[in-house]
């Protein structure tokens, strides 16, 4: 089947790659500064290092994507198709947000930091 | 009344009724197929033979109803035949296919003197029992199949064969045998039938796309239906010069169809729930109804409970449930008919990825669901 290529704009993007027996969703991530870069970066790395546990992630993104899932036949029929489809949607949803609370957090402890560090002058 | 049942917890890959329909084979994603016979006082079904033999994983079963013969096909590039002898053992024997690769669906003719199998070596093995040498002989049909066959169904001719394919089409063939049978007369697809003839091919969609995932022949042999994978439900017409309609659905793809009566169909797939369409003389093909009405979910006072109690255990505010609304909780892999025959079917069972087996009823389906109409 054709690969699809759903997108929010040029830096939003979900590649599906179905086949007749599996499917690989892509996903790349909103990513505005170099904060955020690193960030995504070593949260998707912690993800993906624990891929067994997550039966459906794969340990390796696509090319141009931060992650990526590769759904079989094995898993529809171990697992309910629309508790995966809700599982990825919702996945897809607590991404951002969990950037953006983790990059609140880094500047928050950046600026702590910084007070009292320079209190002392 | 329509009736479910579950055979454990592995998805049914398909399933066969015996000629009585007091005995139901089934194959439950394994390398064996288990014989279930209904017992007479409470209906419950009861594990009779196991028959093993393959290797691999099943992938089509099928039980020739006057000779009492089972076919599986496999996997492991395999077929046996399953006779029973008068104790009521099953015994295997070999069918040479002749196929590197796996075997994906078989099917018995309507006269039950042979069968064709459909594999993913883009060939279709027709075989039949040569009885100098007793052993089951395949005579191969290759040209024009491009790639993996995934469904067949035989004309109640015994010579022609619907063949859908993973190339987006579906093919019918001639599967003359010469060596058992007489010459067939002309019918409506083409007057010569060597073996391997191409009669018709069809495509599922000129921009090319939708493998086939289910092919059937109407009572008469005059029509053929097919379902793609882009969720269409197609019919062509073979006494209209080949004229073929198309009906996209928005529903998720068919994995299986048949006909139920001289113009209805019975689809099911992805959606977890079988659809009957209707098919006028013209060709048109309309949606008639979904045979699995859901019942109402009582949102009662114990929403708010259930509501906390959902946030308390797995720390989310939807109770959305898991279950779906419909009898099947997964995709339906098989429609077999029960009850009466393609002309006019009274009762047809489905088996489904979620280990459900379940009979469904039209008589009462009809008295239940004002729009379900089947004529």
């Amino acid at each position: 089947m054709t690969p699809v290529v759903v997108s929010r704009n040029e830096k939003e993007r979900v590649l599906i790659e179905p086949s007749i027996n599996s499917l690989r969703v892509s996903i790349a991530i909103k990513q505005a500064d170099d904060i955020e870069r690193i960030l995504c970066h070593k949260f998707m790395r912690f993800l993906m290092m624990r891929a067994d546990n997550f039966i459906i992630l794969r340990r390796k993104p696509v090319e141009g994507y931060n992650i990526s899932f590769l759904i079989t036949n094995f898993h529809t029929e171990q697992m309910y198709k629309h508790k995966l489809v809700d599982f990825v949607i919702h996945f897809m949803e607590e991404i951002d947000k969990e950037i953006s609370e983790m990059k609140l957090a880094v500047n928050a402890r950046a600026r702590e930091c910084a007070l009292e560090y320079l209190k002392r002058f | 009344m329509t009736e479910v049942f579950q055979f454990g917890v592995e998805p049914i890959t398909c399933h066969a009724w015996n000629k009585e329909r007091t005995k139901l084979a089934l194959s439950l994603n394994d390398n064996e197929v288990n014989i279930y016979s209904r017992q007479p006082g409470t209906g419950d079904w009861v594990l009779e033979h196991t028959l093993s033999g393959h290797d691999l994983r099943v992938t089509g079963v099928d039980w020739a109803p006057n000779t009492n013969r089972i076919v599986t096909c496999s996997a492991d590039r395999n077929a046996y035949v399953w006779c029973q002898d008068e104790s009521g053992k099953w015994s295997p024997t070999l069918v040479l296919l002749r196929i590197n690769r796996a075997a994906t669906c078989v099917r018995w003719s309507p006269q039950e003197n042979k069968f064709a199998v459909g594999s993913g070596a883009r060939l279709i093995s027709v075989c039949y029992f040569e009885q100098e040498n007793n052993w089951w002989v395949s005579k191969h049909i290759k040209k024009p199949i491009r790639s993996t066959i995934t469904t067949l169904d035989w004309h109640p001719n015994n010579i022609l064969l619907a063949a859908g394919s993973s190339d987006f089409k579906v093919r019918i063939f001639s599967a003359w045998i010469k060596d058992i049978e007489p010459k067939p007369s002309a019918t409506s697809w083409g007057a010569k039938m060597p073996l391997g003839q191409l009669m018709t091919e069809f495509s599922n969609s000129t921009g090319g796309g939708g493998w086939v995932h289910g092919v059937s022949f109407s009572c008469d042999g005059n029509r053929v239906c097919w379902v793609g994978h882009d969720s269409s439900v197609s019919v062509a017409d073979a006494s209209r010069e080949m004229a073929k309609t198309q009906l996209k659905t928005p529903h998720l793809p068919f994995t299986a169809v048949t006909w139920i009566s001289k113009n209805t169909l019975l689809a099911a797939g992805h959606g977890c729930c079988p659809m009957v369409y209707a098919v006028e003389d013209s060709g048109k093909l309309t949606f008639v109804s979904k045979l699995d009405v859901a019942q109402k979910k009582e949102a009662s006072s114990l929403s708010a409970m259930r509501k906390f109690k959902s946030l308390d255990r797995t720390a989310r505010t939807d109770s959305s449930d898991t279950t779906l609304a419909t009898l099947h909780q997964n995709t339906i892999t098989g429609i077999q008919i029960l009850k009466g025959d393609k002309a006019g079917a009274t009762s047809v069972s489905t088996c489904g990825s979620d280990s459900y087996l379940i009979l469904w009823n039209f008589k009462s389906l009809e008295e239940s669901i004002a729009e379900l109409k089947l004529a």
